[in-house]
């Protein structure tokens, strides 16, 4: 048997060309531990689920473990009108897709100059480019307030977009510039035989092959934005800006908090990013790889 | 094979998107306008809506969209994180309210007061009456100096409501042990005892936050008078950390934990964690602020509850509720002036009271809930004795974190009391130099 | 990556590739650049964040050297990093690989998914609730965790306790990360060579050692620094577990420049600590780079 033949075989007759029953009993055993720890990973939402639907009464004077007895709906629905919550939801997707896909746009440009261009001095325009995520956003907070507030920008959904932009491009260029670093050349040399442009390269290979990678940058990123507070809190000052953790916020009180509600809240705030990821991750698994291109 | 329909879809969602961040921004905040007709009052508070202020400030509103015709009212619920953080941002803008809720104390309302973000009350305070209204130990927290220190000066902020410490008790838990209210120190420490000799734990309290700091102070306070407390909140003279106050208070801790006062293993809980145990009947006493009395006035259903101020202490942590500012960027001071003016009305003191909270100009025959009742009238009793001492962790900015990690320090007892003390005057030191005392 | 020596030819095009940087750094300079520059000159200044600074010099950095609890808190900081960058880059290798090539094969690409799902979870979960239920589950007296294993032990509040306690909440935390970019990369990878290694009879590990980690090697480096980088600024999930408490058990350096904004309205100061450890970070970042770049 070469390895020619192997690497030509499809996959599943490979697959059948293997014993069968090679550890069978141990297979159960690799599932059965691994869903043990996806239920210690899940076992907090679970507690977060119970105690959404409590009363507060009952909450209180029961502990956050026990059961609930009903389901208690009231204080979901008064959160959700107290705070206008259709609206912050709208808010949170609108900031978060614009950032998702801006981010990944620049992400490729960037990692396009630095992984396959592989500009002179790229080491250091990577460092520039990480400073944006390692600086730690307290840092940022006074001097964007006050550019912000010169560009007119200060309250604006628009300043939250792009400043979110620039962080998470940061990320996906570091990953996107690593993976594209080890870019079959082979594939790319034949496309510029064929005539192939560098801005025709980008579009029409190097981003399809990518796109595995770019698929989790977007959900990476929309979900890291939609979960984002510090800056959000600082720079959506008007309620009709604010997106969801803000309005969260406002159930933690000074010396006080309500916990049946902002579980409850906790629990509306995430469906949408949950939907999202579900939705998206089936992109992860339909990825074109590099084999099947070639 | 490669699908481009989703990617399509995608970049338009997200051209949309920008396109309406872009010119949804921040273009509502038209509320200036000529003469009364049209006019909005912007007002933030972050007090719950169903919290006694919450309700009473709703009746406020109506009071004043009755009396300011053709005049909105626009009220943003804030969450206290937003407002605590970016406060000094928003009033450095044009997105200013008119009139909000803010923390008083030194590092809060007396700081903005420095910066110029706020406007001085003092002619508003004298002319409508406030500073007849305010007991004068409530008056320390509206008024802050040049340098941002409260007790004195201009009138920066208008308290509406108070709040004090006070030892909640189960009345059950009391008679099945036949224990009586403690009247004096050593009847406390005697039905602790009791408590402790039936195998309960007595007092709830969370070292995490806030509580456990509180309890710290009062025992502080059983041995401190007035000149002490000024020394320690209004620098008039020199704290010894090592003096008869603080160094009782710190072995007195550290003692209540080894006898078992105090549970051992609430140095890592919470604030909310000490409440839902006493509302859950584990512990019989709770030593904790007003701000928990509407709530147990609503959950507590399985026993009988009552409170009563910390036996054999004259001083008592407290002091008067958040305040109303008014931003120095304010676009309709007069309204503001009048909405402020509104909250002192008896109508809405008295439904404040009602409401399980602390008024501070109410009608006292207007207070006909018997539990309400008690809590007003020990208010009354210590701003009447000048009793209220503020918090342990307003002497500086920060410090609120040095006494949870001392107090911490004690119940787990990895530090002496001695060691402890010293980690606290540290950080009161440094500030005394900052500000150039 | 390859050394830069070596380049391999490439498709020519006029100009480089200079341009496709041009819209990010005009942004860059923007929202970071001119920022950073910003905070570095506050740092040099006595300010509350509204008026006038006044310049001191170098007054804030010299204070900061002298910050004991500062730079101790920086022990906890290498805790945290085996919680949020070393123990979840190994678990979620092998995870993913075990999820990618194993249950993916014998029970279906949708099983994979579901469990991949499930372990990704906790990173959506806002940090603030996250907090309350860990609070919950570990309590002294009524948790699930002493529940469950039958203990009394005072997770949180115990000194002894409370950074082990942290760090595996950590770990629950930032797992899923790392299992969904290392799935997504081992989708990139080339299954042929996974195959013929399978024929040839190797065992599972031996591909997972041999085939699977050299294939996926940029984003276990990117996993890798990312999450130190994350461990290194963390401040978040230790504020609303234990408050860097108890006493000082689980403090960290970026708690001091959140305390400085933020509590104490000492700009100038919190700016010297956001600049000291951004360089800090800035350092590490470049040493890790060469080592990838280094890479053949």
């Amino acid at each position: 048997m070469t390895a020619g033949r192997v690497v030509s075989a499809p996959a599943a007759r490979v697959r059948a060309a293997r014993p069968a029953v090679h550890r069978a009993p141990g297979r159960w055993a690799v599932l059965a531990a691994l869903v043990v720890l996806a239920v210690v990973m899940l076992f907090p939402f679970l507690i977060v689920a119970l105690n959404a639907f409590k009363s507060p009464a009952e909450y209180s004077s029961g502990n956050p473990l026990s059961l609930p007895k009903g389901l208690y709906l009231q204080g979901v629905v008064d959160f959700w009108n107290r705070v206008d919550f259709g609206e912050k939801l709208w808010n949170s997707f609108l900031i978060s897709a614009s950032v998702a896909v801006a981010a990944v746009v620049l992400s490729i440009l960037n990692a396009y100059a630095l992984g396959i261009g592989r500009v002179r001095g790229r080491l250091w325009v990577l460092v520039v480019f990480l400073v944006g995520n390692t600086l730690p956003q307290e840092a940022l907070a006074y001097p964007l307030y006050y550019l912000s507030k010169q560009v007119g920008l200060y309250d604006s959904k628009l300043s939250v977009i792009l400043i979110f932009t620039v962080i998470q491009a940061a990320f996906g260029t570091y990953l996107l510039s690593s993976v594209l670093g080890r870019f079959p050349r082979e594939i790319l040399e034949a496309a510029a035989l064929d005539g192939a442009g560098r801005w025709r390269a980008l579009w029409g290979i190097v981003v399809p092959i990518s796109r595995p990678t770019l698929s989790v940058l977007l959900i990476f990123f929309f979900i890291w934005t939609w979960n984002e507070f510090f800056l959000p809190l600082i720079f959506l000052i008007s309620n009709d800006n604010q997106t969801v953790p803000v309005a969260i916020g406002v159930l933690q009180g000074e010396k006080m908090m309500d916990a049946t509600m902002s579980s409850a809240s906790a629990l509306l705030g995430i469906v949408p990013a949950v939907a999202f990821f579900l939705i998206f991750q089936r992109t992860l698994t339909r990825g074109v790889t590099v084999g099947a291109v070639k | 094979m490669f699908r481009t329909s989703r990617t399509a879809a995608l970049a338009a969602l997200a051209a949309a998107a920008l396109a309406l961040s872009a010119c949804g921004g921040s273009s509502d905040s038209g509320s200036s306008g000529g003469g009364s007709q049209g006019k909005t009052l912007t007002l933030w508070h972050y007090e719950g809506a169903d919290s006694a202020m919450g309700k009473a400030w709703a009746e406020a509103v109506k009071e004043f969209e009755a009396s300011h015709p053709g005049v909105k009212v626009k009220f943003e619920a804030k969450g206290f994180e937003q407002i605590q953080k970016t406060a000094g941002m928003v009033l450095n803008s044009d997105q200013a309210p008119d009139v909000m809720e803010y923390n008083k104390g030194n590092a809060t309302a007396g700081l903005l007061s420095k910066q110029g973000l706020l406007t001085d009350l003092s002619e508003q305070a004298a002319k409508r009456g406030w500073d007849k209204l305010l007991s004068p130990s409530l008056q320390t927290t509206a008024k802050y100096d040049q340098r941002g220190i409260m007790g004195s000066g201009k009138w920066y902020g208008v308290p509406n409501y108070g709040e004090y410490v006070m030892v909640y008790y189960n009345k059950d838990a009391f008679k099945k042990q036949g224990i009586e209210v403690p009247t004096t120190f050593d009847e406390f420490t005697a039905a602790l005892d009791t408590f402790v000799k039936a195998g309960i734990t007595p007092i709830a309290t969370a070292g995490a936050e806030y509580p456990a700091q509180q309890i710290f102070y009062q025992l502080a306070l059983t041995k401190a008078a007035r000149p002490w407390v000024d020394s320690f909140q209004l620098y008039k003279g020199k704290v010894d950390f090592h003096g008869p106050e603080l160094t009782y208070a710190a072995q007195t801790f550290a003692d209540w934990v080894k006898k078992g006062y105090i549970a051992k293993d609430s140095a890592g809980l919470k604030a909310e964690d000490m409440g839902v145990s006493f509302i859950g009947g584990k512990f019989p006493i709770m030593i904790s602020g007003s701000w928990w009395y509407g709530r147990f006035q609503s959950e507590i259903k399985d026993f009988e509850w009552g409170s009563f101020l910390f036996p054999g202490a004259q001083l008592t942590p407290g002091s008067s509720g958040n305040i109303w500012v008014v931003p120095e960027k304010a676009k309709n001071k007069d309204l503001a002036y009048d909405f402020i003016d509104i909250t002192m009305k008896k109508e809405v003191q008295n439904l404040l009271g009602n409401s399980g909270g602390v008024p501070v100009a109410a009608d006292p025959s207007a207070i006909q809930d018997a539990k309400s009742k008690e809590l007003i009238e020990n208010f009354n009793k210590l701003t009447t004795s000048d009793g209220l001492a503020f918090y342990p962790d307003w002497p500086a900015p920060g410090y609120y974190d040095v006494l949870v990690s001392g107090v911490q320090e004690l119940i787990n007892g990895t530090k002496q009391p001695a060691q402890v003390l010293d980690e606290i005057a540290q950080p009161y030191n440094d500030n005394l130099a900052d500000i150039g005392n | 990556m390859a050394p830069i020596e070596a380049r391999p030819p490439r498709p020519r095009g006029r100009g480089g590739y200079w341009p496709y940087l041009i819209p990010s750094a005009l942004l860059f300079l923007a929202v970071i650049v001119v920022p950073f520059l910003m905070n570095v000159a506050t740092s040099f200044t006595r300010w509350s964040g509204v008026g006038t600074p006044t310049w001191i010099g170098l007054d804030n950095y010299t204070k900061l050297l002298r910050d004991e609890r500062f730079w101790t808190s920086f022990e906890h900081n290498v805790a945290l990093i085996v919680a949020m960058a070393v123990v979840p880059t190994m678990a979620g290798l092998v995870l993913a690989a075990a999820l990618f090539d194993y249950i993916g094969r014998r029970f279906g690409a949708r099983t994979a998914s579901a469990l991949r799902a499930a372990y990704y979870l906790p990173q959506v979960l806002p940090v603030a609730i996250a907090g309350v239920v860990w609070g919950w589950m570990l309590h002294p007296s009524y948790g699930a965790v002493n529940e469950i294993f039958g203990l009394k032990v005072n997770w949180l509040g115990d000194p002894d306790y409370a950074l082990a306690t942290v760090m595996a909440v950590m770990v629950w935390f930032q797992l899923g990360y790392p299992v969904v970019i290392f799935m997504a990369g081992l989708q990139r990878a080339d299954p042929a060579l996974h195959e013929a290694a399978e024929i040839d009879g190797a065992s599972w590990w031996r591909r997972f050692w041999h085939v699977t980690i050299p294939q996926i090697r940029p984003e276990i480096y990117v996993v890798l620094l990312t999450c130190t980088i994350a461990a290194l600024k963390v401040f978040g999930p230790i504020f609303v577990l234990t408050r860097g408490g108890p006493g000082n058990a689980t403090m960290v350096p970026s708690y001091f420049s959140y305390l400085n904004f933020f509590e104490k309205v000492n700009v100038g100061y919190g700016s010297a600590i956001a600049t000291v450890l951004a360089l800090i970070i800035v350092v590490v970042t470049f040493l890790f780079l060469r080592v990838q770049e280094r890479e053949p």
